[in-house]
C-alpha cells in the first residue's frame, strides 16, 4: 500500500561557470547532460521530472485520501479466490473503499491484483486503513491475512469570524482564513453561502478600470500560516428587513465554502457550520439616522433624518427633547411631540442643527422620553460630522 | 504488550482511546473473519515494533505518520494492533490455527520494514560519520603540520625549513603538473628549483621572442607587461647557475611561439617570487610590502639575486601550478585569434579579455587598500589581518565511493572489488586529471585532487589562517572545489572552506594588491562564477536571505558595471579607450552574467517558496535571457501548478505556446506536449497527462523526462506492472543516461510497492549503478538502507 500524494517535480542545484574558468564548459555539460534538468534553460531550478511522494506526508480534512493498494504474490504457486477488501475505520464509522468486492479467480506468481482507492476525507483525527485479503491455495486451504495502516487527519484551516453591525439593516462578516498546513494553498474559492434571510455582496475585489481586482493582489495563495480575511456585506432581503423585529437575537448568517488547491492541484473543500451571529439588541426605541452630511460650514445650519423605530412589544407616546452641547446647537423647539407609535413601525424625522466648533463634530443630545413609562432614552454620539469653517469650504 | 502500547501512543492519547474503542468494537464485530497469525508471533511483532515505532515518532513530526509507504509492512499493522489492544484478545480467543504461508510472508514484510526505517534513521548518522572522522583525521594531521611549521610562523628567517616542506608535499605534484615541461627532470632534482628555473627561463625567452633587449617601455600599456618587472628578470637567467632542465625549456619555449605566451602569466609571478618577494609563499602582507621597497625598484633590484638564488626554491609550488594551468587559457585565446602569430596581439587581446572579464568594483575600504598598494609601491603597506583571505583546505579528503561501500554490503566482497573508478590517484596531478574526473562523475576524487594542488599552492590542509599569495589559478582551484563540493551537497564543508574568502572583496583577491607580479592587471581574481557560487551557498544551509543579500550586491556592481560601460567608461569606472566592438562584448557579457545573478535570485525566491517574488524574478530574466522564453514560461506555469493555481499556469501554458508557435522544431514542440501533460496532472486527469506524455515519446523516443513521467502516471492509474515495465524499459535502454536519482527513486519506490522483495531488484540496480556511475552517485535514492 502506499498513499498516492501528488507527485513533485524534481528540483536540481544549479553550478555553473564561465568558459574562461578552469572547467571549461564542464559543469555547464554536465547540466546539459543531466536528464533532470530544462533542456535550453539548465539553471532554471524547478525540473519536469516527476517524482514519487516520498513520505506518507499530510492529509487534512477535505482532501482526498488516495491509495494504491497492490496485492502481490510473492510465492511460485498459483493463488485462487482472491479478495482484496480495503476499510477505512474513523472514529465515527467504517467505510468499504474497495471499488469491487468480487474475488479475483486465480493469481499467478509474481502477478499483482492493483487497486486504486479514494476517498474525501470528512472527520479528523486518526483513520486506519484496513486492508484484508483472503484466498485459497493451491492445496485448497483458505487463508487470510489483514493489515492495518494508520494515519492522522488534520485540520487544515483556521477560520475566525467578526460581524459588524452597520446603522442601516446591513451585517458586515469578516473572515480570517489562516492556512495552518505546511505547504503553500491556493484559495480558489472562499465564498460565504448565506441563509434565507440574507443576500450577500463580496466585497473582496476592487473594480478598477473594469476589471475587478481581488483585493488580494497577485498572491493567490497562503503561505503556511498566513492568513487572509475576507469580507462580506449581508443584506437582509426585503421581507424580512420591514419586519424590524423579526431579525433579532441568535440568527444563522450561513457558511462559508472554501475550496482550496496544493501540490499539482490536490483538491481540498470544506464547509464551516452555520455562522451565527447575535443581532444587537436595540432597546426599546432605536434610533437610527438616514441621512447626515459628511461636512458641513461652521456655524451653518444643516439637516439630518433620523429614524425612530419602535422595537417593543407596546405603543410608546413619544417626546423629543434636544440638549446643546459645547459644539452642537439643536434648532427647533425642544420638547416636541412625537405622537404614538406602535410596535415595529417607524417614524422619520428631519432636524436641523449648526455647529459652533471646527473639526469633527460628534451629534449628541437627544432624548426621547416615553410618556406611557415615563422613561426616558439617551441618544448620545449618534454620528460624527466635519465642521470647516465656510472660507474654506468655498475655496 | 501493555505497556508498549503506552509507549507507542504518546501524542493525542485521547483522540485515540476513542479509536480504540471504536476499533474494538468494530474488530469483535468482524471477529468470525479474521486470520491472524499465531498470538506469539503477534506479541513479537509487537516488541520490534514498538521500538521503531518510537525512534520513528522522534524522527517525525506527529503530523507525519508513517514513512512513504504508509508501510507496506506487517511492522505497523502489528503496530496497530498492538495499539488497538483488543486485538491481543481477539488473538487469544482465536485457535491458533497457524497459516505457514501467511507467517513467513509477514515475517518478510517484517524484515523489510525494518530495514526501511533503519534507512530513514541512517542518513542523517553517516553524515555525522563522516564528519566525526573527517575531524579526527584533522586533528591528527594539524599535529603533524604543527610540528613542521612552528618554525614558520611569525619570522621569516628559518625559510629554508619551511621551503623544504614545501617541497615534501609538491615534489610528487610538481612532476605531474607540469607535464609538457617538468617530465624530464628526475626526483633527485631539487624540484622548485627546477620549476624555478623554468620561469626564469621563460623570463628569460621572453627578450629571445621580442629580440630587443631592453624594449620594454613599449610594453607598459599591456597590462601583462611591465618594464619595471622586466628589467630584473632579463638578469635572471645570467646570474642563474643554469640547471640541466634549464636548456630543455629554452628550448621548448624558443621553439614555439605558444609556449612562449603560455608560459607568460608565469612567467611574470615567478619574477614575483623570486625577485621581488623571495618569500612568497609565506608572503605575511608586511613582509611583502617591506620587501617590495626593497626589490620593487627594478633597476636596483641587483642585491636581491643573490637572495634569489639563496631560496629559489620560495616559490617553487605556486608558480609551478601556474605553468601547468596557464595553457588552458591561453589555447583558448589562441585558438581565437588562429590567424595571428603576433605576440604583441595576442597579449593585447589577452589583456582587453582580462579586463573585461575581471573587472569588479571593490568597496571603499578596498578600494583605498588597493590605491594605497598602487601609490606607495615603495613604502610599506599595512594591511589588517582581517582583510586578507587565507584560505586552507578544512577537511582532508572526501574522497569515499557510497556505491562500492554498498556493494561490500550487499553484494560481496567481490562484486565490489569489480567497482572500479578513477581516484585523485589514478589521474594526472593536474587540471587535465581534473578534467577528467570531473567530467567521468568522479567528483570527489576531483575534489581531492583539487586540495592537492591547493596544497601544493601552499594553501592546503591547515593553512587556514595562515597568510597565503593568490594567483588567478589557486582561485580557479578553489572554485572548483567549492563547486564540486556543492554538487556533492557537501554545503556544510563548502561553507566551512569558503570562510576565509570573506565577501570575496578583500584587497589581496584583486590583481591590483600585486603590482609586481600582475604588472598593470587589474580587477578581481576571484572568478565571477565562484561570486555566484558564494552567493547561492547560504540559501541550501538554510539561510535563503543571506543569499538574496549577497546576490543583490552582485546585482548593483554588475548594474554599475553595465552603466560604466554604457557612459564611455572602462568597466571598473576608470577612463580607458575601449574599442567599439569590445565595449560591445563587454556590455554582453556582463549583461549575461546580471542575467546570471538574477537567475539566482529567482531560484533562491523559489526555494524560499515566495513565488510572486520569484516568478516575478523569472520574468525579469527573459529580458536579459530572451532565447530561454518559452522555458522560463513553462517553468513559471509550472510554479503556478505547484501552488496549485491551475488557471494562472494554463495562462502562462497558453503564453509558451504563442511563444513557440513561431519557431517550430522538435524542442518546442516537446514543450507544449509537456505542458499540457502538466496541466491535465493538475486537473487530476492521470489519463490524459499519460496520453500527452506518451505522445512526446512517439517524437522524442529517448525523453528521459517523458518516459519517467508518462510511467509515474501509469502508477497512478493503478498500471503498477506497466509503470515498472516502461522505468525498467528506459533503464535498460541507455543506462548512460537514465540512471538518474530522480528515476532511480520512483523505480525503487515502486519495486517498495510492488513485492516484499524488492532487495533484489534494488541491488540489480546497484549493480548497474557501479557500472556506469561515478563517486559521485547520490546512493540514497537506491533506498538501500
Amino acid at each position: 500500500v502506499m498513499r498516492l500524494t501528488k507527485p513533485t517535480l524534481f528540483t536540481n542545484i544549479p553550478v555553473t561557470c564561465e568558459e574562461r574558468d578552469l572547467p571549461g564548459n564542464l559543469f555547464n555539460q554536465l547540466m546539459k547532460d543531466d536528464p533532470s534538468t530544462v533542456k535550453g534553460a539548465e539553471t532554471l531550478m524547478l525540473g519536469e521530472m516527476l517524482t514519487l511522494p516520498q513520505n506518507f506526508g499530510n492529509i487534512f480534512l477535505g482532501e482526498t485520501f488516495s491509495s494504491y493498494i497492490s496485492v502481490h504474490n510473492d510465492s511460485n504457486q498459483v493463488v485462487k479466490d482472491i479478495l482484496v477488501k480495503a476499510d477505512l475505520q474513523t472514529s465515527s464509522q467504517r467505510l468499504n473503499l474497495s471499488a469491487s468486492s468480487a474475488a479475483v479467480a486465480e493469481l499467478k506468481p509474481d502477478c499483482c491484483i492493483d487497486d486504486v482507492i479514494h476517498h474525501e476525507v470528512k472527520e479528523i483525527g486518526t483513520h486506519i486503513l484496513v486492508c484484508a485479503v483472503s484466498y485459497t491455495t493451491q492445496t485448497g486451504e483458505k487463508m487470510y491475512f489483514r493489515k492495518f495502516f494508520k494515519f492522522q487527519v488534520l485540520k487544515p484551516l483556521d477560520v475566525k469570524t467578526k460581524f459588524y453591525n452597520a446603522e442601516t439593516d446591513e451585517v458586515f462578516l469578516e473572515a480570517q482564513i489562516q492556512n495552518i498546513t505546511t505547504s503553500p494553498m491556493f484559495m480558489e474559492k472562499v465564498s460565504l453561502e448565506p441563509s434565507m434571510m440574507y443576500n450577500v455582496a463580496e466585497l473582496n475585489t476592487v473594480d478598477s478600470a473594469g476589471e475587478s481586482e481581488s483585493t488580494f493582489g497577485a498572491r493567490t495563495y497562503l503561505q503556511p500560516m498566513d492568513t487572509r480575511q475576507y469580507l462580506y456585506c449581508l443584506k437582509p432581503k426585503q421581507e424580512f428587513a420591514e419586519k424590524a423585529g423579526v431579525i433579532k437575537g441568535v440568527t444563522v448568517i450561513g457558511k462559508l465554502d472554501i475550496v482550496w488547491k496544493t501540490n499539482l492541484g490536490e483538491r481540498g473543500r470544506l464547509q464551516t457550520s452555520q455562522l451565527q451571529r447575535m443581532a444587537p439588541g436595540y432597546g426599546d426605541v432605536r434610533l437610527s439616522l438616514e441621512t447626515i452630511p459628511d461636512t458641513v460650514n461652521l456655524e451653518e445650519p444643516f439637516d439630518i433624518t433620523c429614524k425612530i423605530t419602535n422595537c417593543s412589544e407596546r405603543t410608546m407616546d413619544l417626546v423629543l427633547e434636544m440638549c446643546n452641547t459645547n459644539s452642537i446647537h439643536w434648532c427647533g423647539v425642544s420638547g416636541r411631540q412625537l405622537g404614538k407609535l406602535h410596535p415595529s413601525s417607524s417614524l422619520h424625522l428631519a432636524l436641523t442643527l449648526l455647529s459652533s466648533v471646527q473639526g469633527l463634530q460628534s451629534v449628541s443630545g437627544l432624548r426621547l422620553t416615553d410618556t406611557f413609562l415615563k422613561r426616558t432614552y439617551e441618544y448620545d454620539d449618534i454620528a460624527q460630522v466635519c465642521v470647516v469653517s465656510s472660507e474654506i469650504k468655498q475655496s | 504488550s501493555n505497556a508498549k502500547d503506552a509507549k507507542s501512543a504518546s501524542g493525542e492519547d485521547d483522540n485515540r482511546d476513542i479509536v480504540q474503542q471504536k476499533t474494538q468494537e468494530e474488530i469483535l464485530f468482524h471477529e468470525e473473519t479474521i486470520d491472524l497469525g499465531g498470538d506469539e508471533f503477534e506479541s513479537e511483532g509487537n516488541e520490534t515494533v514498538s521500538e521503531d515505532s518510537n525512534n520513528f515518532v522522534d524522527k517525525l513530526n506527529e503530523q507525519m505518520m508513517e514513512s512513504v509507504i504508509i508501510s507496506d509492512s506487517a511492522n505497523n499493522s502489528e503496530d496497530d494492533t498492538g495499539e488497538l489492544g483488543c486485538l491481543q484478545e481477539i488473538v487469544d480467543q482465536m485457535e491458533a490455527k497457524d497459516n505457514q504461508k501467511t507467517q513467513t510472508e509477514v515475517d518478510k514484510e517484517e524484515f523489510l520494514s525494518n530495514e526501511s526505517e533503519t534507512e530513514h534513521e541512517e542518513t542523517p548518522k553517516d553524515i555525522s560519520e563522516i564528519g566525526t572522522d573527517d575531524q579526527a583525521s584533522l586533528k591528527e594531521d594539524s599535529i603533524q603540520e604543527a610540528v613542521k611549521e612552528e618554525p614558520k610562523v611569525g619570522n621569516n628567517v628559518p625559510v629554508e625549513t619551511k621551503n623544504k616542506n614545501n617541497v615534501d608535499e609538491s615534489t610528487p605534484e610538481d612532476q605531474m603538473l607540469s607535464p609538457s615541461t617538468t617530465k624530464p627532470s628526475s626526483e633527485a632534482e631539487p624540484i622548485p628549483v627546477c620549476t624555478i628555473f623554468s620561469q626564469a627561463n621563460n623570463a628569460s625567452s621572453q627578450p629571445q621572442l621580442f629580440l630587443p633587449d631592453g624594449f620594454e617601455p613599449q610594453m607598459v600599456k599591456s597590462p601583462s607587461f611591465s618594464s619595471i618587472i622586466e628589467t630584473p628578470v632579463k638578469y635572471n637567467p645570467q646570474v642563474v647557475q643554469p640547471s640541466p632542465s634549464l636548456s630543455k625549456f629554452f628550448g621548448d619555449t624558443v621553439n614555439t611561439n605558444t609556449l612562449a605566451s603560455d608560459f607568460f602569466d608565469s612567467f611574470t609571478t615567478s619574477n614575483f617570487i623570486s625577485v621581488s618577494n623571495p618569500n612568497a609563499s609565506s608572503s605575511v602582507p608586511e613582509q611583502m610590502s617591506s620587501s617590495l621597497s626593497n626589490g620593487g625598484d627594478g633597476s636596483s633590484s641587483n642585491p636581491t639575486f643573490p637572495v634569489q638564488n639563496g631560496r629559489p626554491e620560495a616559490g617553487g609550488s605556486p608558480s609551478s601550478l601556474e605553468i601547468s594551468q596557464s595553457p588552458k587559457p591561453f589555447s583558448q585565446i589562441q585558438a581565437v585569434f588562429a590567424g595571428s602569430d603576433d605576440p604583441f596581439a595576442t597579449a593585447l587581446n589577452m589583456s582587453e579579455l582580462d579586463r573585461r572579464n575581471d573587472a569588479w568594483i571593490p568597496s571603499e575600504e578596498t578600494r583605498n587598500v588597493l590605491i594605497s598598494v598602487a601609490t606607495q609601491q615603495y613604502s610599506t603597506v599595512f594591511i589588517d589581518k582581517e582583510n586578507l583571505t587565507m584560505p586552507g583546505l578544512k577537511f582532508d579528503n572526501i574522497q569515499g565511493d557510497a556505491v562500492k561501500d554498498l556493494m561490500l554490503r550487499f553484494l560481496g566482497e567481490q562484486a565490489a572489488v569489480k567497482r572500479q573508478v578513477l581516484n585523485a590517484n589514478s589521474v594526472e596531478q593536474s587540471f587535465v586529471g581534473l578534467k577528467q574526473l570531473i567530467s567521468s562523475k568522479n567528483w570527489r576524487a576531483a575534489v581531492d585532487l583539487c586540495g592537492r594542488l591547493l596544497t601544493a599552492h601552499g594553501q592546503g590542509y591547515k593553512k587556514s589562517g595562515l597568510p597565503a599569495s593568490h594567483t588567478t589559478d589557486s582561485l580557479q582551484l578553489w572554485f572548483v572545489r567549492l563547486a564540486l563540493l556543492v554538487k556533492l551537497d557537501l554545503f556544510q564543508n563548502a561553507e566551512m572552506e569558503f570562510e576565509p574568502f570573506g565577501n570575496l572583496d578583500q584587497p589581496d583577491l584583486y590583481y591590483e594588491y600585486y603590482p609586481n607580479v600582475y604588472p598593470g592587471r587589474k580587477g578581481s581574481m576571484v572568478p565571477f562564477s565562484m561570486r555566484i557560487l558564494h552567493a547561492e551557498l547560504p540559501q541550501y544551509l538554510g539561510n535563503p536571505q543571506e543569499s538574496l543579500d549577497r546576490l543583490h550586491s552582485m546585482k548593483i556592481i554588475c548594474t554599475k558595471i553595465l552603466e560604466n560601460l554604457e557612459q564611455g567608461l572602462a568597466e571598473d569606472g576608470s577612463m580607458t579607450n575601449i574599442t567599439q566592438e569590445n565595449r560591445q562584448a563587454s556590455v554582453q557579457l556582463w549583461r549575461s552574467r546580471l542575467g546570471r545573478v538574477m537567475y539566482s535570485m529567482a531560484n533562491c525566491l523559489l526555494m524560499m517558496k515566495d513565488y510572486v517574488l520569484a516568478v516575478d524574478a523569472y520574468h525579469s530574466v527573459i529580458k536579459y535571457y530572451p532565447q530561454q522564453e518559452p522555458q522560463l514560461l513553462s517553468g513559471i506555469g509550472r510554479i503556478f501548478l505547484q501552488i496549485g493555481d491551475i488557471k494562472t499556469a494554463e495562462k502562462y501554458f497558453q503564453d509558451v505556446e504563442k511563444v513557440t508557435h513561431k519557431l517550430d522544431g522538435l524542442q518546442s514542440q516537446i514543450m507544449v506536449l509537456m505542458n499540457r501533460a502538466f496541466l491535465h496532472l493538475g486537473q487530476n486527469n492521470f489519463a490524459e497527462a499519460h496520453r500527452f506524455f506518451t505522445e512526446i515519446l512517439r517524437i522524442d523516443s529517448s525523453n528521459a523526462v517523458a518516459n519517467n513521467n508518462a510511467a509515474v502516471c501509469l502508477l497512478y492509474l493503478g498500471k503498477l506492472k506497466d509503470s515498472l515495465r516502461q522505468l525498467e524499459g528506459m533503464v535498460q535502454q541507455d543506462p548512460q543516461h537514465y540512471l538518474h536519482e530522480s528515476v532511480l527513486f520512483n523505480l525503487t519506490t515502486m519495486y517498495e510497492l510492488e513485492s516484499s522483495r524488492s532487495m533484489q531488484k534494488k541491488q540489480a540496480l546497484l549493480e548497474a549503478v557501479a557500472v556506469k556511475e561515478g563517486d559521485s552517485f547520490n546512493t540514497q535514492c537506491l533506498k538501500l538502507g
